[in-house]
């Protein structure tokens, strides 16, 4: 961490490593020549910086309206605040439409930076404003589902018409609700949802499921194809936790049935981390594999009763750590080499 | 001292500017293949996720071993005190041994090595702690030496961070020795030796000739900008000194010197600010943009005002102004200055955080399920306001 973050800083030394590759005939001396004279621009680039810049902007000034609104319910001041967010809103799509290249199924970027942001912004006001309506007026009847599903649909558009992956991530989390899943990462982290109610479980699978066979079916259509790592991940994520949340809490052998979920997701997942080339994928499908298989020795173990010799346990965990990581050095081992070829 | 091949250590600078230099587009990515072919390496996992992987792998084993060895002493003497006065500085000669294994194995910021070295690191002081009955200063001193120790002979950044630490904590415990005079310089105390040590760094790197020293001087430079500032911040020091010396600060009335440390909390950020931009210094610029955060944090938390829902949405208006102009100017700019990316230093990895701070902040809640919470109704945009407290 520490260590990716100190190497963006230029130094001396990169000059000196540049060097002893020219001298050791590792690269060309024109190559040479085109890296020494870009460095002589001694370029300062504050893209990043200022992109987050933008970025926080937008986190700042939709929270502010956010809570500003709900404070502001029932008071004079609240509808003029309304009118005021409704008139943000239109100025800022009425900008993103104007620029943007219109809709396209590859990959691409508004030619102004601070666009993408807006659209963000415009986007997280529209959420804003819909739940608001639905509160306040219950406009959309009783039809709760209904509340959540318009800001899903208003998501899911503007990901794909502008090419927003942090509006995507918002579309699919709605989605997620519309079923009665929580699925923001602080709350998959407790997994708070599935203690509660088994069927959400299923919805829960029923949801990863739907969300592989949509990346199967856009890379067959070529629809925003560097979309697929967002859904997968979130397959991944959600099926993974459910099932194991579900290898702890049954006690009437319905976790073998979650048993064979997470074997056949961790099957499919192996496989995809190839195909796409993200180790963040293989790590996590690793971690969960490894998570529920150390779940199931234990149920195994439980069931046998080895009370009485528990101390021939604390003597055997040294050696199965150690071939644990063996095999995950195996692991990592091949799917890098893969990788890099 | 350094327990590993020069040689690997130069190669491995080689491979990370053939890296650099591929993601720019210099070298095909061929090449690349073939310089990491043509040098031999390390064993190291340079992607974050798999390190953390190893490392709590490591720290499963080291617990592990040191179940065993919890067992054979407990079960093997005959008084269970005398075994817990000592298990640490065994759990700690574990570590030190299995950093050394690592170390000739050539394991090197693999995650593996971070576990024995860190959990060597924590159970020193442990042991320290359970021989002195906790007596601060001495923990402090004994880490401080170990964890130097540590980053002499493996080049282990993360033990560096804890050398620091520790090394602040001997200042600041060591102060307490003077009494009540000593508890009062303490920010100045702070403040005069990280500026010292700032200076000293900076003049070792430039004089410096082993490339394999340079991230950690420059991690240790960076540690000292960043102490400087909280050392004289005017929340620092009156909350450390509510908490930790025990003086009341009563209604209307004020720390001694508050006028200086406020002056400081605000001069300072702005001077990381100019100084960064003007020997175009990224971790300066950095220090800055959460300098300047915290200083207004620190205003916010003793005077409110704005109410926080104002705030918020004014701060963010403001910089979306600041950024959208900045942008403008240096849209153009081909040297320098500019808002053209990098192609070799850049620090794209941050921004690839957004997507994933996005779903936290504004990911959409199922509406059923609280319904005393109106909070969570439908709309993503009201769950934002849990989020207010990240910033």
């Amino acid at each position: 961490m520490i260590g990716t973050f100190i190497d963006i800083n230029m130094n001396k030394f990169d000059d000196q490593a540049t060097k002893a590759l020219l001298e050791r005939n590792l690269i060309t001396g024109n190559q040479y020549e085109e890296i020494t004279s870009y460095r002589n621009l001694n370029i300062f680039s504050l893209n990043a910086e200022l992109k987050l810049f933008l970025y926080l902007s937008v986190l700042l000034f939709t929270s502010g309206i956010g809570v500003l609104i709900y404070n502001n319910i029932d008071s004079i001041g609240h509808i003029a605040i309304l009118s005021l967010l409704l008139i943000v809103i239109v100025v800022s799509f009425y900008f993103c439409f104007k620029k943007s290249k219109g809709f396209q199924k590859q990959e691409t970027t508004f030619e102004h930076p601070v666009l993408e942001y807006l659209v963000l912004a415009a986007n997280i006001l529209t959420c804003v404003f819909i739940g608001y309506l639905q509160f306040q007026y219950e406009a959309f009847g009783t039809h709760y589902g209904l509340a959540t599903l318009i800001p899903t649909v208003v998501s899911f558009f503007c990901a794909y018409y502008f090419d927003n992956k942090s509006v995507l991530t918002i579309a699919i989390t709605g989605l997620a609700a519309y079923i009665g899943l929580s699925v923001t990462p602080q709350d998959l982290l407790h997994n708070v949802s599935f203690y509660y109610d088994r069927s959400l479980s299923y919805s829960a699978v029923m949801l990863g499921v739907l969300l592989i066979l949509w990346t199967i079916y856009s890379s067959r259509i070529q629809l925003k194809t560097h979309f697929k790592i967002i859904y997968l991940t979130f397959a991944l994520h959600i099926i993974s936790i459910a099932a194991i949340s579900n290898l702890i809490n049954n006690y009437y052998g319905i976790w073998v049935v979650f048993a064979f979920i997470l074997t056949a997701s961790t099957f499919y997942f192996y496989k995809v981390s190839y195909e796409t080339k993200a180790i963040s994928l293989y790590v996590f499908m690793i971690v969960y594999a490894y998570i529920g298989l150390n779940i199931f020795l234990f149920r195994l173990c439980d069931t046998l009763d080895f009370s009485s010799i528990w101390e021939l346990f604390i003597l055997i965990l040294p050696v199965y750590f150690i071939g644990s990581i063996v095999l995950f050095i195996k692991l990592i081992k091949t799917f890098n080499k893969e990788i890099a070829a | 001292m350094i327990v590993y091949d020069k040689n690997l250590l130069n190669n491995l600078a080689l491979v990370e500017e053939a890296n650099a230099l591929e993601a720019a587009g210099f070298i095909s990515k061929e090449q690349k293949v073939l310089i990491k072919k043509e040098l031999p390496a390390f064993k190291r996992q340079s992607n974050i996720l798999v390190r953390l992987g190893f490392f709590l792998l490591g720290a499963f084993l080291y617990l592990s071993i040191c179940g065993v060895i919890a067992l054979i002493g407990l079960t093997g003497s005959n008084s269970e005190s005398t075994f817990f006065s000592i298990c640490c500085y065994l759990f700690a000669i574990i570590g030190f041994a299995g950093a050394e294994f690592l170390g000739h194995q050539k394991y090197y910021e693999h995650g593996l090595d971070d576990a024995f070295i860190l959990g060597a690191l924590l159970n020193t002081g442990f042991a320290i702690a359970i021989t002195t009955e906790g007596y601060e200063l001495n923990i402090a001193v004994f880490v401080a030496m170990a964890s130097f120790l540590m980053y002499r002979r493996y080049l282990h950044l993360l033990s560096l961070l804890v050398f620091c630490i520790a090394a602040s904590a001997v200042v600041f415990y060591g102060m307490f020795e003077f009494g009540s005079i000593g508890e009062m310089l303490i920010p100045f105390a702070a403040m005069l030796l990280s500026a010292l040590f700032y200076f000293f760094t900076k003049r070792i790197i430039n004089n410096l000739k082993e490339n394999y020293y340079y991230k950690g001087l420059l991690f240790a430079n960076s540690y000292c900008l960043v102490l400087f500032y909280l050392s004289c911040n005017y929340l620092v020091v009156r909350e450390l000194s509510v908490e930790l010396l025990g003086s009341e600060i009563l209604p209307g009335n004020d720390i001694p010197f508050a006028y200086f440390f406020y002056a400081f909390t605000f001069i300072v950020p702005v001077l990381y600010l100019v100084q960064a931009l003007k020997t175009k210094d990224r971790i300066m610029l950095w220090a800055s943009f959460l300098a300047i955060g915290f200083s207004i944090y620190t205003v916010r938390y003793y005077h409110s005002v704005l109410p926080i829902e104002v705030a918020l949405t004014l701060g963010g208006l403001v910089l979306f102004a600041i950024a959208y102009f900045s942008i403008r100017k240096l849209k153009d700019n081909e040297t320098g200055l500019t808002f053209k990316p990098d192609r070799i230093n850049n620090s794209n990895a941050i921004l690839n955080a957004e997507a994933l701070i996005v779903a936290s902040a504004f990911g959409m809640k199922p509406e059923a399920k609280v319904p005393d919470s109106p909070m969570n109704y439908g709309g993503g945009g009201f769950s934002g306001g849990g989020s207010e407290g990240t910033f």
